[in-house]
């Protein structure tokens, strides 16, 4: 009886999520309710969870309650702690969600609200969940070791160096874009930038409470921080309407660009608990607060949502980035479906403190699906505005034009209607003098919050405290991401230097940590500058190179995968990290194929480049502008050559990884799995945590 | 009804130490616990833990894209 209830609950799941998948791709002309995204994206995460998820721990990796975990074996207190699964699952959690999810889903609705939505769900499915579980598998299995130190132990000694240089690349360029879209965020808004720089003072409190007042206790201080920051998000409005305060708090894209490069070097630099760490307190629960607030306000308001299931720029066209569905649809999304850095995550902390293998399961591929749902929630938000104002705030000036009026008359002139007084209106209620020429996501990810927020609490009189409310939580994550991105970096330069320079790889020694830091800050800052100069705002350029290093980090976690797999004995069951992967290298390679060799110059570096130089030839550039236009050729070019590094780099590593797989198959080498041998748990099955 | 409110009860104290958990609070305990079971190794005080275990944290990736 229980059996045939259990069937016919699952069943009913799965008819009510097919429904809502058929309403939101088979609806056109007219409006749609959110309510039905977040059913599809819910019933299809239950059925993926419930029987995918289930077939991968028992048949593919043949998850084993029986054997001890790292956790178990090493338990120090320190490194391995065996941790209860639903505690892992929040610190996984908090982990892998960044502002990939958020940004890269508002930035692909320019192709409508149905491919992206699409690539959020199946992807989480069928390739970011199992690439997150599988290498959190394997790590388990093996000590809790890195991706890198898999992947050469595995692969080869050329895969882990690949592994560690791609890691390193994405890194870099990852930080340079993040930084580009707080800046596109604050530019010019004395509001924003206020709140943003009053959460560092905040830090430092909260940093010197921890570490000599009351050491560890990172609640109290916690709360304490966020009672601060949320008065600061209100004391924003007094120095934006108060003339002295708001000049001192505007600052140009260049301006803001050097203070963060500056901030992510202090951070780097300076030791971890006074800056680093009480931020990233402060950023946990402002990003768990925020994101169940999102999802709460989308299932009370169940807004319309204005956008098409495509508009007319799934032809390559598309103001905020250019390029057709594929690649770029799934290279723009990213994280919200497969994100490589996940497998960083999958094999750093989290196997050193699962308590069974059994809970792999459920932090793995769990964690990943509620990613993909933050994913979702983000292509709500955009696509719950109108494509006109969409377009106005996501749209560099360089594609729609500098004045509210040539803007308006060349977004409707596309078919969607904007007026000139609706942007300003929209500018007004959010507290902003401008909110054109925002490309980025950020901002537009912002107004749709705040509309949605403001719908449940305060209407249009608490639209502008919401919005700055919700740029402080965007941006002060990302700011997270950054600095302990840019700390990280430092160390994997210093690691390097040291092979070559012993000194250099102390972490302690000033002159190293100084040099190192510089070094990172200085990569990463030289991107944010070229994206914060570009004419065509950067984002057009630079998301596409990290949507590309991000993918292919993640082909290089599927194939470490699918190579232990296949020494694991489990050819039969290959598929499952082999079609993701082949499916992640054609998005890879075709992309990068295009922003370098592409003749259309909006989407390929090289013939951008050409074509500005062209114009450089022909005299129709400004004598003033020619050192600028010169310099985003130089930086056209340089990214082109950036896309053929990170493109060479995992065609190298796919060609040592066959040549593996066929040594195997043909038994001419033997498959040397390197798990770490069994030793039988002492738990009980069902105990706590359990 | 007094059942239900040692429930309630029950379930907040756990809803409390699993906050502390995740967050960290209670890493020091943690940790006192885990060198308790191996008499050998020296204990630090909750400062020098604060200090090590953040130090070691942010080496390493800790925070996604």
């Amino acid at each position: 009886m229980k059996k045939i209830v259990s069937v016919l609950i699952w069943v009913a799941i799965s008819c009510v999520g097919a429904g809502a998948l058929g309403a939101i791709a088979l609806h056109r002309n007219e409006r749609i309710s959110a309510t039905w995204f977040v059913l599809a994206a819910a019933c299809c995460y239950l059925v993926a969870y419930r029987f995918y998820s289930a077939f991968l721990a028992a048949k593919v990796v043949a998850l084993d309650d029986t054997r001890a975990t790292p956790a178990e074996r090493n338990d120090d207190g320190r490194d391995f702690v065996p941790t209860n699964k639903w505690v892992l699952f929040g610190h996984h959690f908090a982990a892998i969600a960044g502002p990939g999810p958020l940004v890269g889903p508002t930035l692909a609705a320019q192709f409508g609200y149905l491919p992206g939505t699409l690539w959020l769900i199946a992807g989480a499915a069928f390739a970011g969940c199992v690439q997150d579980f599988v290498i959190l598998f394997c790590s388990i299995r093996r000590n809790g070791k890195s991706l890198g130190e898999m992947a050469r132990d595995e692969v080869g000694k050329r895969g882990g160096f690949i592994a560690q240089l791609a890691v390193l690349a994405i890194l870099v360029i990852l930080l340079g874009v993040v930084a580009l879209v707080v800046v596109n965020a604050l530019k010019t808004s004395p509001w924003a930038t206020f709140t943003l720089a009053m959460t560092i003072p905040i830090a430092l409190l909260m940093g010197v409470y921890l570490r000599f007042l009351r050491p560890g206790r990172v609640l109290e201080a916690s709360l304490i921080g966020l009672a601060l920051v949320l008065f600061v998000v209100v004391a924003g409005q007094w120095v934006a309407e108060s003339a002295a305060w708001a000049s001192v708090f505007t600052l140009s894209g260049v301006a803001l660009a050097f203070w963060i490069i500056a901030y992510g070097f202090a951070a780097s630099a300076l030791p971890v608990w006074l800056l680093l760490a009480p931020r990233d307190y402060l950023s946990a629960f402002i990003k768990a607060g925020a994101i169940f607030s999102l999802a709460a306000g989308i299932l009370i308001v169940r807004p319309e949502i204005q956008m098409p299931a495509l508009t007319k720029f799934i032809d390559g066209s598309g103001p905020v980035f250019a390029g057709k569905i594929f690649p770029f649809c799934f290279i723009t999304i990213a994280c919200g479906a497969i994100s490589g850095f996940h497998s960083l995550i999958s094999s750093g902390t989290t196997p050193k403190m699962i308590q069974r293998e059994g809970h792999a399961r459920m932090i793995g591929y769990g964690a990943m699906l509620l990613e993909s749902f933050v994913g979702v929630m983000a292509m709500v938000a955009a696509c719950a505005m109108q494509p006109g104002v969409y377009f106005a705030i996501n749209s560099p000036a360089g594609v729609v034009g500098s004045t509210p009026e040539a803007v308006a008359t060349t977004i409707s002139g596309w078919g969607y209607a904007l007026e000139p007084q609706t942007m300003i209106h929209m500018a007004h209620a959010v507290g902003e003098q401008t909110l054109f020429n925002r490309a980025g996501g950020a901002p537009s990810l912002a107004v749709g919050m705040a509309q949605i927020f403001s719908s449940t609490i305060g209407g249009e009189r608490l639209m502008s405290i919401w919005y700055h409310f919700a740029i402080m939580f965007e941006a002060l994550f990302i700011l997270t991401v950054l600095d302990a991105g840019t700390r990280v970096g430092r160390f994997m330069v210093q690691e390097m230097g040291g092979r070559v320079w012993k000194p250099f790889g102390e972490t302690s020694w000033m002159p190293s940590v100084v040099m190192a830091s510089a070094f990172v800050v200085g990569a990463w800052g030289y991107f944010l500058y070229q994206g914060v100069i570009d004419p065509f705002g950067g984002i057009n350029s630079l998301w596409p190179l990290f949507g590309i290093a991000n993918q292919l980090l993640a082909a290089v976690a599927l194939v470490v995968a699918t190579t232990i797999l296949l020494k694991m004995g489990k050819l039969k069951w290959i598929w499952v990290t082999l079609l993701p992967m082949v499916w992640l290298i054609a998005v890879t390679m075709t992309a990068s194929w295009q922003k370098i060799f592409s003749t259309n110059a909006r989407i390929g570096f090289l013939s951008g480049a050409n074509a500005l130089a062209g114009q450089i030839a022909a005299g129709k550039i400004a004598a003033a502008r020619i050192a600028e236009i010169q310099r985003t050729i130089f930086n056209l070019r340089l990214d082109a050559v950036v896309t053929a590094v990170l493109a060479s780099m995992i065609l190298v590593l796919v060609v040592e990884a066959l040549v593996r797989w066929t040594a195997i198959l043909t038994k001419r080498s033997e498959a040397v799995l390197h798990e770490t041998p069994y030793v039988a748990t002492r738990w009980i099955a069902g105990a706590e945590g359990d | 009804m007094r059942r239900l409110a040692e429930k309630i009860v029950r379930a907040l104290n756990l809803l409390w130490l699993r906050l502390r958990e995740w967050c960290g609070d209670a890493a020091y305990e943690r940790y006192l616990r885990a060198t308790a079971r191996r008499p050998s190794a020296a204990v630090v005080s909750p400062e020098q833990f604060y200090v090590q275990q953040l130090e070691r944290k942010y080496s390493r990736p800790n925070r996604c894209c």
